[in-house]
C-alpha cells in the first residue's frame, strides 16, 4: 500500500543533506565547472531523489568501507533500460558513503545534445565522456563515474539481462594516465525496472539514437537495488598511458572479473522480486562464470 | 621597444586594428604605419605616424606598397567577417581571406618582413556537442562539419599555419585564435547580440562563453610584437561564462527560446535579411572553450586587464 510518508525525506535524511551539501558548498567555493554544475540544483535534485531512491528502490549498499578519501574511477556494470543505474550510484556515493562526493558520470555523446536534457544532466555533474574532461576533472580532485560497456550495457534484451559486454579501454589510459586508482562497483536489480525488452537496432539505426527499447512497462519498475563496492585496484606504476592494447586488455580484463564476482555475490543475496525471470538468469550467470573462471 | 618600425596593418578601417594602432604609436611615438583596407578608411582616426589607405589587397597595387616601403612587421587584421552567409559575400570572402592572404604571405616572404601577426578566430574550432573542454592549439579544426560556409575561415587559418612552420626560420610569425572579442568599438556579431535592446536567450542549452575585451586584445596583439614567438596561440582569460549569466551581466532583456525552433525561424529571418549567421546558433546550443595555457607561457597569468564581467559591463557603454 502506498505509505504517503515515503515521498517525503526522513527528519535525518534531510538533517544528512543539509550538512552534506553545506560542506559541498565549502568545497567547490573557489571552483567553477565549465559544465555548469550547479550545487544548489544539485542539492534539489537530491531531496526530490532521495525518497525514490530510500523507499521505491530500496537502495542497499554494500561496501562503502572500501572507498578512501582520494579520488578515484568508479567504473560499473551497465544495466537498465535508462541509466537509473548512474542516477543511484552517483546519490549513493553522496549519502551512503564517507567521505561523500559528487561522482561526475560521463554520459553519451547522444545525451548531450539533447536540449533540456543535456543541460540538466551536465547541472547535476554529467559531463561528456572524453579523454580531455576526464583528465581535467582528476586533476580538480574529482572522481569519475564510467560506464564502459556503454550503450551496450543498457541496450539488452531480457535474455540477455547480467551478461557485461566487452568493456572499452580508454578509461583505463585516463587511469594510467593520472595513477587514478579504479574502484569497481556493481549494480543488482537494475535490469529487471524494465524485465521484457525488444530492441529495434534497426530502426534505432535509422532514427540514428543509440537505442531503441520496446518494453512492457513505460515506467521503472520498484525492483530491490543493491550496490555493491569492492576493493580499489591500484594501477601498476611500471605501466604508463601509452602501453600495448594486450596490456590494457589484461588489466581491463582484471576490473571486469572483480565485477563479475560482485555480481555473483549479488544475484545470490538479492531481495525477491519476480522471481519466475530472475531465477534462471541467475543460475545461467553463476554456472556460465564459473566455467569460465 | 627597439629602433623605429615599419608597421604594416591591413584592415584598418576595424576598430580593433585603430587602437592597436593608437597603442602602438602611443608607446613609440617615432615608429610609422601604413593603414589598409578594401573598406573605405575616411572614419580612421587622424594620427601622427598614422597614414590610412583605401586599398585592395588583392590588387597589383599592393605590392607596390612592399616595394616603395620597407615594412619590418605586418599585421594582418583585415579577415572579411564571417558573419554573413549571402553567396556574393562568400564569393568575396575567400577572394579576400583567401585568396588575398595567400598573396599578403608571399609579399611578406619576398620582402624579408621579419614579424608576421595574423588574427584568426576560435570559431575554426566549431560549436559541437561533443567538445572536450578548453580545446588547445592543437584540437582539429572542425567549425566545416557543420557549417561548409566556413570553409574560408579555416582554409585561412590552415594557410597561415602551414606558411608559418614552412618559414620560421627566417620570420616569426603569430597566429592568434581569440575567443569572441566584444567592446563598444567593434561591430563582430556576439557584441551586436549582447548589446541589443532584446536577445533571445535559450530554453533548453545554457553554454558557455569566453569574452575579450576589445582594449586587452588590441594589448595582445601589440605585446606579440616582441615578447609573443613563433606559433599559433588561443587567446582567452581564465575564466568564463554561461550565456544567461552574460546576458544578465550587461542588462540585456532576454526572451526565453527553444533552440529547437532557432534553425526554422532563422531560415524565415533571411528572406527578411535580419538573421542571425547559422553557425552562431550552434554556440547558442554548446560550449567552445579555448586553453589559454600557450599564451601564459610568454605573457604570464593574468595577462588581461579585465575580467569577463567587466568586459561585458563595459559593452553597456556602446
Amino acid at each position: 500500500m502506498l505509505n504517503l510518508n515515503h515521498l517525503l525525506l526522513s527528519p535525518e535524511d534531510e538533517q544528512k543533506i543539509t550538512h552534506l551539501f553545506q560542506e559541498l558548498r565549502e568545497k567547490y567555493r573557489d571552483y567553477k565547472d565549465p559544465w555548469g554544475f550547479n550545487i544548489d540544483l544539485c542539492e534539489k535534485a537530491v531531496r526530490k531523489l532521495l525518497p525514490v531512491y530510500r523507499h521505491y528502490f530500496k537502495v542497499r549498499v554494500f561496501g562503502a568501507e572500501n572507498v578512501k578519501d582520494h579520488p578515484y574511477i568508479v567504473t560499473s556494470n551497465h544495466s537498465g533500460q535508462i541509466p537509473i543505474d548512474g542516477m543511484l550510484i552517483t546519490i549513493a556515493f553522496l549519502m551512503d558513503v564517507s567521505p561523500p562526493r559528487v561522482l561526475r558520470a560521463m554520459v553519451e555523446r547522444f545525451l548531450a545534445q539533447l536540449p533540456f536534457l543535456g543541460d540538466f544532466t551536465a547541472q547535476t555533474g554529467s559531463i561528456l565522456g572524453d579523454r580531455a574532461n576526464c583528465s581535467y576533472l582528476i586533476e580538480n580532485g574529482e572522481s569519475i563515474l564510467v560506464f564502459p560497456e556503454g550503450v551496450r550495457g543498457i541496450s539488452k534484451n531480457t535474455s540477455d539481462f547480467y551478461k557485461l559486454r566487452h568493456f572499452s579501454e580508454g578509461f583505463y589510459r585516463i587511469a594510467l594516465q593520472k595513477k587514478t586508482p579504479i574502484l569497481p562497483v556493481c549494480v543488482i536489480g537494475a535490469e529487471e525496472m524494465f524485465p521484457f525488452v525488444f530492441h529495434y537496432k534497426k530502426v534505432a539505426k535509422l532514427l540514428k539514437v543509440p537505442a531503441l527499447p520496446l518494453t512492457a512497462n513505460l515506467f521503472p519498475l520498484p525492483s530491490p537495488i543493491d550496490i555493491y563496492i569492492g576493493q580499489e585496484i591500484p594501477i601498476p606504476e611500471h605501466m604508463g598511458p601509452e602501453a600495448l592494447d594486450k596490456d590494457i586488455k589484461e588489466n581491463v580484463y582484471h576490473i571486469e572479473n572483480s565485477i563479475k564476482r560482485l555480481m555473483i555475490t549479488g544475484l545470490k543475496n538479492r531481495r525477491p522480486f519476480i522471481d519466475p525471470i530472475r531465477k534462471p538468469i541467475s543460475k545461467y550467470i553463476i554456472k556460465e562464470f564459473k566455467g569460465k573462471s | 621597444m627597439s629602433s623605429p618600425k615599419k608597421i604594416l596593418i591591413i584592415g584598418i578601417a576595424g576598430g580593433l586594428a585603430q587602437m592597436t594602432a593608437r597603442l602602438i604609436l602611443t608607446e613609440n611615438p617615432e615608429w610609422e604605419i601604413i593603414g589598409i583596407d578594401s573598406r573605405n578608411v575616411v572614419n580612421v582616426p587622424p594620427l601622427k605616424n598614422l597614414t590610412a589607405i583605401n586599398l585592395k589587397y588583392s590588387r597589383g597595387n599592393f605590392e607596390n606598397l612592399f616595394r616603395t616601403h620597407h615594412f619590418d612587421v605586418v599585421y594582418h587584421l583585415g579577415r572579411i567577417s564571417h558573419s554573413s552567409n549571402e553567396q556574393n559575400v562568400l564569393a568575396k570572402r575567400i577572394d579576400l581571406s583567401v585568396m588575398g592572404t595567400n598573396r599578403i604571405l608571399e609579399l611578406c616572404e619576398r620582402s624579408g618582413i621579419k614579424k608576421v601577426i595574423i588574427l584568426s578566430t576560435f570559431h575554426v574550432y566549431g560549436a559541437l556537442s561533443d567538445n572536450s573542454i578548453f580545446l588547445t592549439e592543437d584540437a582539429p579544426l572542425r567549425a566545416s562539419i557543420r557549417h561548409p560556409e566556413l570553409r574560408d575561415v579555416i582554409e585561412m587559418d590552415q594557410i597561415c599555419t602551414n606558411w608559418m612552420w614552412k618559414n620560421q626560420k627566417s620570420i616569426s610569425t603569430v597566429v592568434l585564435r581569440p575567443c569572441n572579442i566584444i567592446g563598444t568599438q567593434i561591430q563582430n556579431a556576439m557584441t551586436r547580440f549582447l548589446s541589443g535592446t532584446i536577445a533571445l536567450s535559450p530554453m533548453d542549452y545554457n553554454p558557455f562563453f569566453q569574452f575579450i575585451h576589445e582594449f586587452d586584445m588590441a594589448h595582445i596583439l601589440y605585446k606579440s610584437l616582441d615578447t609573443v614567438p613563433t606559433g599559433t596561440y588561443n587567446v582567452a582569460g581564465n575564466d568564463f561564462i554561461s550565456l544567461r549569466e552574460a546576458l544578465n551581466v550587461v542588462g540585456t532583456k532576454s526572451i526565453p527560446f527553444p533552440m529547437i525552433l532557432a534553425g526554422g525561424m532563422n531560415e524565415v529571418l533571411k528572406k527578411l535579411s535580419i538573421n542571425v549567421p547559422d553557425y552562431l546558433l550552434d554556440y547558442l546550443k554548446f560550449s567552445c572553450l579555448i586553453s589559454n595555457n600557450e599564451l601564459k607561457k610568454h605573457l604570464g597569468p593574468n595577462f588581461l586587464r579585465f575580467s569577463i564581467k567587466e568586459a561585458l559591463e563595459l559593452i553597456k557603454l556602446r
